[in-house]
């Protein structure tokens, strides 16, 4: 499960769709960005019309005094002396003054493009026909404004030119400073938006999370609707995921529940058919023979029944979480001596490595019994029963630390070997699945059971933080070797939990995790003994 | 076979269970005695002389832990619970009302007859000529079943007693719970360490002074447990 989400994960980052966060970062700076263009634009249009008009109101009126004073000088001084009559004006040279008078004309200016050639004919012909006339229009790439007086005394025209591009310099100076504030303000909004938009999705982020947990199995999962109570978008997103889990958990449950009930109900009639059975086999041997070979399949089919109820209670209890490690330290090699000397008469030879024999782990006795227990019934029914059982210490390999195996990750490793007709490559990952009976090949007779047996070693394994495969055997030869290997757990690692019998430490106790549930809840015998 | 005339008292509310049991034991060699309240039960143990107590805990009426402390309160004879559910919790409250053992339907007749003839057991008396064992403050005469801290006689019910003897034979050497289960108890390999857990405890409520750090009746950590002085 936790592969797939991570693949889930890394479609969404590797695709080109920005996530949430960056998309509402993105819309804000593009508003921003749009607000800022609109205004500075809005800034430039109205700053240049406001400072041209007043250039050209306040050009204007010296233009129509200096015409005065030019018109007055005229009239009284010879005309040799209008050069410096010109010349003598405010402002004179700045760019140029020109006077038309009949024909001859007299400039001051300190720029010889700014003759009266330079002036657009319609503004000379309007001024000649004695109106005033105000032209802006562009020399050599030069901005500038032109205003014409008529002189009505002496029938001529008087011109002032003057340079605009002091104002474009300004404005130039104001756009350059408009843009670069526009694009910091874009940059900045676009950091406040993604800065923002983690406060905006937070509880997106929080219901990820929780769907996460749910995904990874936690259906207890749930989120706090109070805190979102008060948001009319949030919360039927967050009431509706309350009640998605609820209604998913109560289902588990259910389906779990079913199971555990519906194997309690079948224990009461087993009792009385097992009591039964029992009356009547201490029978048998006076029976007629058809009786009693019927009363012999009965009573196998009644224990196999049996098994069956035991074995589906037994994985209900894992399904429905309400399984329990009890670690404890144990002599590993005595305890699988032990018990496939009983659960075999002693037909089975058990061999270990050496460097285990006297050593004590940590492990559920029961569990690993069961373990051993299921794998000699499994090699019993399939394969004419177990030709040896193996008790190892397994150090990583070159392999194993390159697929990323910590070197001091030893292991033990416990396998059954059979001389069956082995488990084909494509049945070896299925045969610990429920109900599988795989194809063992030599299946035979009366008496192969439900495959229910080694998915509860895979079980029984997993909880105690190992695993369970099947491979050839060690010798190559034909057959089987049905392995399960464990955590090699030092004692130390393990709390007292002798005292966990009471009801409330025994629930405490209750555990559902894998490896990490050792670690979990464990009490001191002598503290808790009170 | 089963010691001539022992009576087992089984108490169950399902009829076909109850006849069908009985028939077994009977077939085992047993006296049976029925009752199918918890009630008829007590009144049954009061009257009649009774040397194992089977109850089952679901009944109608007052339950299979109440009837197992009534009867706890009466007598020492070995009670053996029969529960449908092998949870956690109605093990242990079982055994905590006082139960010696347990059993988990569907089981086989023969099983419980075993679990029968293992509790009924007497003690396995000592080498001879030690007919006292001293562990401090601590007295056990296996021979007559009695066992005195200080002056005062302490009373074990005869599981517990059977539990001390076990670990006195032997004093200092550590029982893991499988020995013991198997000693004790009969029990093979899936035997349920909580029993001896149960047991100890109870028995520690009894012989040490505080049962909270006892001095005689040890734990030895991931092992299993220990008698000494």
């Amino acid at each position: 499960m936790t592969d797939h989400s991570a693949s889930y994960v890394d479609d969404r980052r590797f695709g080109l769709h920005p996530g949430l966060r960056a998309r509402i970062a993105i819309c804000v700076a593009i508003v921003t960005l749009m607000a800022s263009v609109v205004v500075a634009a809005t800034t430039m249009t109205v700053t240049r019309r406001t400072l041209i008009d007043q250039r050209e109101e306040s050009v204007s009126r010296r233009v129509l005094a200096n015409s005065r004073t030019v018109e007055g000088s005229i009239g009284r001084a010879a005309t040799q002396d209008v050069q410096t009559v010109l010349s003598s004006l405010p402002d004179a040279g700045k760019p140029s003054v020109i006077l038309a008078v009949n024909g001859r004309t007299v400039t001051a200016s300190l720029d010889t493009r700014f003759g009266v050639d330079a002036i657009p004919r319609s503004l000379r012909d309007r001024v000649e026909t004695g109106d005033s006339g105000i032209m802006r229009f562009v020399i050599e790439g030069q901005p500038v404004v032109a205003i014409g007086v008529p002189l009505s005394a002496q029938g001529g025209s008087y011109f002032e030119v003057y340079r605009l591009d002091d104002i474009d310099a300004g404005l130039r100076a104001l756009s350059w400073t408009l843009v670069l504030a526009t694009a910091l303000s874009t940059i900045a909004a676009g950091a406040v938006g993604y800065w923002a938009s983690r406060y905006t999705l937070r509880p997106l982020t929080r219901i990820g999370e929780a769907t996460e947990a749910v995904a990874l199995g936690q259906l207890d999962t749930r989120i706090d609707y109070d805190e979102y109570a008060h948001d009319a978008d949030l919360a039927p997103l967050v009431s509706n995921f309350n009640a998605m889990v609820e209604s998913l958990q109560d289902r588990i449950d259910r389906d779990a529940r079913f199971a555990s009930d519906v194997s309690h109900e079948l224990r009461s009639p087993l009792t009385t058919i097992n009591a039964a059975l029992q009356v009547l086999s201490n029978q048998a041997e006076q029976m007629p023979e058809r009786s009693a070979q019927a009363l012999d399949l009965l009573r196998l089919d009644v224990e196999r029944f049996t098994q069956l109820v035991e074995d589906l209670l037994e994985i209900s209890r894992f399904d429905a979480g309400a399984v329990r490690l009890e670690l404890d330290g144990v002599a590993i090699v005595a305890l699988v001596t032990s018990t496939v000397s009983n659960l075999t008469d002693g037909s089975v030879p058990v061999e270990s490595d050496p460097v285990l024999d006297d050593m004590v782990i940590a492990c559920d006795k029961r569990r690993v019994a069961r373990i051993l227990a299921n794998y000699l019934d499994n090699a019993r029914k399939y394969a004419d029963g177990a030709t040896g059982v193996f008790v190892e210490r397994h150090v990583p390999d070159a392999d194993e630390i390159e697929a990323g195996v910590a070197e001091d990750d030893v292991t033990l490793r416990i396998a059954v070997e059979d001389r069956g007709a082995g488990v084909p490559e494509s049945e070896r990952a299925r045969i610990f699945d429920r109900f599988n009976r795989g194809d063992q090949g030599g299946s035979r007779g009366s008496d192969v059971g439900v495959g229910l047996g080694l998915a509860l070693v895979a079980e029984h394994a997993r909880l105690q933080g190992g695993r369970v495969w099947v491979e050839d055997r060690d010798d190559g030869g034909q057959g089987s070797r049905f392995v399960v290997e464990l955590p090699l757990l030092p004692v130390d690692d393990v709390e007292e939990d002798l005292s966990a019998a009471t009801p409330e430490a025994a629930s405490a106790l209750t555990l559902t995790g894998e490896h990490k549930a050792i670690s979990v809840g464990a009490l001191d015998d002598e503290r808790g003994s009170t | 076979m089963a010691v001539v005339g022992t009576r087992i008292l089984t108490v169950e509310d399902d009829e076909r269970i109850r006849t069908s049991v009985k028939l077994a034991l009977e077939d085992e060699g047993w006296h049976v005695e029925e009752a199918e309240t918890g009630e008829d039960a007590i009144s049954t143990f009061t009257r009649e002389p009774t040397d194992v107590v089977l109850i089952d805990i679901m009944l109608p009426g007052i339950d299979g832990f109440e009837v197992c402390r009534s009867v706890r309160r009466l007598s020492d004879v070995p009670i053996i619970m029969v529960t449908a559910r092998a949870d956690t919790h109605d093990v242990v409250a079982g055994l905590e009302a006082g139960a010696d053992d347990y059993l988990t339907k569907p089981f086989a007749p023969k099983e419980l007859s075993a679990r029968i003839r293992a509790l009924l057991r007497r003690a396995r008396p000592t080498a001879p000529g030690n007919p006292r064992l001293r562990f401090g403050d601590l007295e056990i005469v296996p021979q007559e079943g009695v066992v005195t801290r200080g002056d005062e006689q302490v009373h074990l019910t005869k599981t517990e007693f059977r539990l001390l003897v076990e670990l006195a034979n032997h004093p200092g050497t550590v029982f893991s719970r499988e020995d013991l289960l198997e000693k004790v108890w009969g029990h093979g390999v899936f035997g349920d360490g909580r029993l001896v857990d149960v047991h100890v405890r109870r028995l520690r409520t009894k012989v040490e002074a505080d049962p909270a750090n006892p001095r005689h009746v040890v734990t030895v950590r991931g092992l299993g447990y220990k008698l000494q002085s």
